[in-house]
């Protein structure tokens, strides 16, 4: 039993509600995978707002996870031979360098960075692709890219 | 343990409907109907010339275990990324461009995505394990009567899974 478990957040609750919602869904649970939506949209509901916070702000709790949340986690699930954990980390690292990397030249570029194109969210590992088209498959977790969504530019 | 169909590699052959004892394989809706379907039987996967039907199971061996200190760092990457998740956010909200706010909403996706795959690898992969199950206990314990917490969702999947 994991009478150890920690507190979490809302936000923190919303991610896990909705990871076991697709997990559901996966098992073609669809009842089980509706109940957890509705705890997911009641912890979204309440996340803790992060208002008031920069740009800056964003771009330093990336950098803190490429300097140290990574190594750490790698560190721990290499000594443990945790090959699951150990590809989340993988994948998790490079979708963060790369997000760094889109949010330093957005600051350069501002929207002519996107301007005129598509912008795609890997619903896998969460790679964002900034193009005219998604790649057949995901670089990072290789899924096909029936899995790759577009994401909107909407007006309020 | 029920046979399910990949709606997306069925070439409606309709191979499954002639080897199906139950006309558990004929629906409208593409998908085969579970409740007709006998435990055990496996007539139509074997039968499919597409590959298209696979057998969901009803039970599960228990996860892995995972580590308290493999699960405890995961955990903190997740807080880490539901905090880019809601900084995100409120940049999105706090801005009328569209095409900042899709930047920001792409981001936010992609952290959502990343915590959620943190707490998969923690030991949350399977709705149906002890771990999940003490987690919806907890949840209960700590929200009962909460204006708009859905307490009676929790008890049925307390009760379902
Ligand atoms: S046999 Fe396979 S391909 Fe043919 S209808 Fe059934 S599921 Fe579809
Ligand atoms: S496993 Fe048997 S009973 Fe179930 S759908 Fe296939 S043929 Fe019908």
């Amino acid at each position: 039993m994991e009478d150890d478990m920690r507190e979490m957040t809302h936000g923190e609750l919303a991610a896990m509600c909705t990871n076991l919602q697709k997990a559901c869904s996966k098992q073609l649970r669809s009842e089980e995978a509706q109940l957890f939506g509705l705890l997911a949209a009641f912890y979204e509901e309440g996340r803790e707002k992060q208002e008031g916070c920069g740009y800056q702000d964003l771009l330093d709790t990336i950098n803190e996870d490429l300097a140290s949340g990574y190594q750490r986690a790698n560190a721990v699930a290499s000594k443990n031979q945790d090959r699951g954990s150990l590809r989340a980390l993988v994948w998790g690292e490079k979708v963060s360098k790369l997000l760094k990397s889109l949010l330093v030249r957005y600051e350069k570029q501002k929207n002519s960075l996107l301007d005129g194109t598509n912008v795609y969210v890997c619903e896998i590992c969460g790679f964002v692709y900034v193009g005219e088209q998604p790649p057949a498959i995901c670089p990072i977790c290789k899924v096909p890219s029936f899995k790759i969504q577009a994401v909107q530019k909407e007006a309020i | 343990m029920h046979a399910a169909r990949n709606i997306a590699l069925c070439t409606k052959d309709c191979v499954c409907l002639f080897v199906c004892p139950t006309g558990a394989t004929d629906t409208e809706n593409g998908q085969i109907d579970f409740s007709k379907c006998l435990s055990g039987c496996r007539l139509c996967v074997d039968a499919c010339p597409s590959h298209a039907i696979y057998l969901v199971s009803s039970n599960y061996p228990k996860p892995q275990k995972k580590e308290t200190e493999v699960k405890d760092s995961l955990f903190d990457l997740a807080a880490s990324k539901v905090k880019q998740e809601s900084m995100a956010k409120a940049l999105a909200s706090e801005s009328d461009d569209p095409v900042f706010r899709q930047l920001c909403k792409s981001v936010a996706m992609s952290n959502h995505i990343m915590a959620e795959d943190c707490y998969r690898e923690a030991g949350y992969i399977l709705p149906q394990s002890d771990a999940v199950r003490s987690l919806l206990k907890d949840l209960l314990a700590k929200e009962e009567g909460k204006a708009d917490f859905p307490a009676d969702a929790v008890r049925k999947l307390l009760e379902k899974l």
